[in-house]
């Protein structure tokens, strides 16, 4: 949502970067890239697999958000036991079918959530729960401008 | 205190012997970074984020704990003491919870402000996620343990500026919890809920309910006013967001004066009572009706003109001087009578009384000393009053003189054991039994020959004769060991303060409060021309009230036909309602409705502490000035009684 708050800005950007992947396009192979970009924490295998992948496509790996940057909420699963965690998901609070948790072996384990960087090497970070537009779009036109982007301290936000 | 020079950053710079490095740092101006350390509380190194590199030690030190020396020299900016900071920063992050989106300091936090400053947008150490606690049962403060950096600040803040040692460091090594008591729900422990620990803690780990979700500190403004609840008149940091009140901070946390109570930091935040917003009058079945200002004035100055009898007017002692002085005029002038007093008026007249017998030519309650001679005492006697329940700073000053200056604590008939941890004498004697015990003590004072005052009057010698001790000790219940040892611990004393109030006063007699000024006389307890004894006055402008001379005569005992009461947002008060009945007509004029706003005839309403402006007289009669904090919803008080003198053709201004 923010980097679509760059609104107009996004038009100039879109004359200097070529897109390749995105959630959106699903494409499941990376081709190799400059810039590789990953919001969110590693949560489980999968979203190891993706990072490493994406890790070994792209010559700068930026990172969005508090959840890429250091964990963020959704590190507050950490508190509690995978099974704890289920439970309350798909039995407690959920409307879902018996409270059935869903098993398959297509369905990735869930592991400790973990920052980016604890994974694999990061090389800049736009933390901000969500970071605002004016640092996304900072960070990239300092990466348009051959610089590795480092936030100066009025533009450090954690919320 | 002899001067040192410095080398700091490669500047000359100037310190006092004594001083830390961080204090030379802070008097040049020169920044250093701090997270541990608050200013007046003492310094432990905790955090190390104030590290400087210091020629010939072989590693960084923390400025806040190093002794400056003359010819120290100093680097606070390196490339390494940056490193070190953000290291330091980083394993803070990975030890608990600070993830900021979800907590309710973010906006206000210092760890959050140093770690924008040192641009940690990455943490390079695995976090450890510890699952601890979090304290939610007490009325006004949160305990998150998750979200503790371990500064002790809290801690420091418990035991050095409020006295109350309740929280202390748990456990040990990187288990370890700030913890009330031995680990005890803050609600169970302790606590007398000064709040001054959500004020020193520097992240989410202490907070407030009271100001939960009303705003960060940079969307409020910030207005310094006087606290309304008790006579301390304790200066009050009123935060306000869209003129509601968010939170109430403590301007000057560390000086003398500087901690709040429960009442100051909370309470005045978490006001219920519904708002009187519109005048009220009887309608035909009795009931109260809404009414113009305009309606409600003319039904007033009808019925005055019925009213058969006498008239009065009581007056609240939390309003500013500038409100009492118009209404004294209103009642003397307009109304036509002399009766007026103020809702504690009755201490007042036993106060001066007591005074008076004590020495003719009288001072009134100049004859008292400041507050600030609590601290500097080295005994304290605190008679027939619990300074928790009305002043409770005052119980701050006693604590803190135990603690930190070793004061010698006697406790007079209180019912309850006021400060369990410091009390060195708790003396109980029968009720009714004070004058004797204060004679006693008083004999033995100049049987002892620990008397410092010359040519004692061969009247008082012949008076006290009468008493032998081990009389006192029979009438009063007290073992005439106990006896010994209070006066002794007293007459030996260099700076002994009496402290007493409502207990003593309650019972209609005058006499022990002159009997108290006799011991201080006696003992040669005086700061210049004033007496070093306090007496606890309840009202925020009692003393105001009182020297302009509102307390004039009390309706408890004579009911007037007619009664202007100006109650304000005075707290409930049950004696109160006992009062009132059999008076033919009851004007209230209050903030809030009440049983008391029920019984009245007409009711007019009246601003809130925060609406209200003027000068206030504290309980040892300083000057103090109140600000209009929020923007007031209905009239100011003389507003109204200018309206409704010129319904009677008077000018009040």
């Amino acid at each position: 949502m923010s980097f679509l708050d760059l609104d107009e800005a996004l038009i100039d950007l879109a004359s200097a970067i070529e897109l390749t992947a995105t959630p959106i396009t699903d494409i499941k192979e990376f081709p190799l890239v400059d810039v590789g970009i990953i919001e969110g924490a590693i949560g489980n295998e999968h979203d190891e697999e993706v990072a490493k992948k994406l890790r070994d496509n792209c010559r700068t790996l930026m990172v969005w958000g508090d959840c890429a940057c250091f964990g963020g909420i959704v590190s507050m699963r950490n508190l509690f036991s995978t099974e704890e965690i289920l439970q309350r998901y798909y039995s407690t609070e959920s409307t879902a079918k018996d409270g059935k948790i869903p098993s398959s072996e297509d369905l990735p384990p869930l592991t400790t959530v973990k920052p980016i960087n604890q994974v694999v090497k990061v090389d800049c970070y736009v933390p901000g729960c969500p970071p605002s537009s004016k640092v996304i779009h900072y960070a990239l036109t300092e990466l348009l401008a051959g610089r590795i982007p480092i936030l100066p301290s009025e533009m450090m936000r954690f919320d | 205190m002899s001067e040192i020079t410095l080398t700091i950053n490669d500047k000359q710079v100037k310190g006092k012997e004594g001083d830390t490095v961080l204090e030379v740092c802070q008097a040049n101006g020169i920044d250093v970074p701090t997270l541990c350390h608050l200013e007046g509380l003492s310094d432990v190194g905790a955090c190390r984020v104030c590290v400087v590199e210091i020629e010939k030690e072989r590693r960084p030190v923390p400025a806040c704990t190093y002794p400056a020396r003359n010819g120290l020299v100093v680097k606070t900016n390196t490339k390494r003491l940056e490193k070190y900071r953000r290291l330091i920063l980083e394993l803070i992050f990975t030890e608990r919870n600070h993830f900021c989106m979800f907590c309710e300091r973010s906006g206000d936090c210092e760890l959050q402000k140093l770690a924008y400053r040192y641009q940690i947008d990455n943490v390079r150490y695995p976090y450890t996620f510890p699952s601890l606690p979090v304290d939610l049962l007490h009325n006004y403060i949160v305990i998150d343990h998750n979200r503790c950096i371990l500064c002790g600040r809290c801690i420091r803040v418990c035991s050095e500026i409020e006295a109350n040692h309740t929280l202390d460091f748990g456990r040990r090594g990187w288990r370890t919890l700030v913890s009330a008591d031995v680990e005890q729900p803050l609600s169970e422990s302790s606590c007398v809920s000064c709040g001054a620990c959500v004020q020193a803690c520097p992240t989410g780990a202490i907070f407030s309910k009271v100001s939960l979700y009303k705003g960060r500190t940079d969307e409020c403004q910030q207005i310094t006013t006087v606290c309304p609840a008790c006579g301390v008149g304790c200066e009050l940091n009123v935060l306000v967001k869209d003129n509601n009140l968010v939170s109430i901070e403590a301007p000057r946390l560390v000086e003398p004066r500087g901690p709040l109570c429960r009442v100051g930091r909370f309470e005045l935040l978490r006001e219920t009572r519904p708002r009187v917003t519109s005048p009220l009058i009887r309608g035909k079945q009795g009931e109260h009706e809404e009414c113009t200002l305009d309606k409600a004035v003319q039904v007033i100055v009808e019925r005055l003109k019925k009213v058969k009898g006498s008239f009065a007017g009581l007056v609240s002692a939390r309003i500013p001087s500038e409100t009492l002085s118009s209404f004294q005029k209103f009642i003397r002038e307009v109304v036509g009578s002399d009766w007026t007093d103020t809702l504690d008026g009755e201490s007042y007249r036993v106060i001066s009384e007591g005074i008076r017998q004590f020495q003719d030519e009288s001072r009134g309650l100049g004859i008292e000393c400041p507050l600030e001679e609590i601290l500097e005492a080295d005994c304290i006697i605190v008679v027939g009053v619990d300074p928790e329940i009305n002043n409770r700073i005052i119980g701050t000053l006693v604590r803190r003189a135990a603690s930190q200056r070793k004061a010698k604590l006697i406790v007079i008939g209180s019912s309850r054991d006021i400060f369990p941890l410091w009390t060195d004498l708790w003396l109980k004697p029968r009720a009714g039994r004070e004058g004797v015990l204060l004679n006693g003590l008083a004999k033995i004072l100049i049987d002892r020959g620990l008397v410092k005052q010359e040519g004692i009057s061969a009247e008082l010698t012949q008076s006290l004769s009468q008493d032998s001790i081990s009389g006192v000790s029979q009438t009063t219940g007290i073992d005439k060991g106990s006896l010994e040892l209070a006066a002794e611990m007293y007459g030996q004393a260099k700076q002994g303060v009496i402290i007493y109030g409502d207990g003593l006063v309650q019972g209609n007699e005058p006499s022990l409060v002159a009997s108290l000024l006799k011991l201080a006389d006696l003992t040669g307890n005086r700061v210049g021309d004033r007496l070093r004894v306090i007496s606890l006055k309840p009202g925020a402008n009692s003393r105001g009230a009182w020297e302009l001379g509102l307390a004039v005569k009390g309706i408890k005992y004579n009911k007037p036909k007619g009664l202007y009461l100006l109650l304000a947002d005075e707290p409930e008060n049950k004696e109160l309602l006992s009062w009132l009945e059999g008076i033919d007509f009851l004007v209230v004029q209050a903030s809030y409705h009440s049983p008391v706003t029920a019984m009245a005839d007409v009711v007019l309403p009246s601003p809130i502490w925060a609406e209200r402006k003027g000068k206030y007289i504290s309980m040892d009669g300083r000057a103090l000035k109140l600000k209009q904090v929020l923007q007031p919803e209905v009239p100011q008080d003389q507003e109204v009684l200018m309206k409704i003198s010129q319904k009677l053709g008077r000018d009040l201004s």
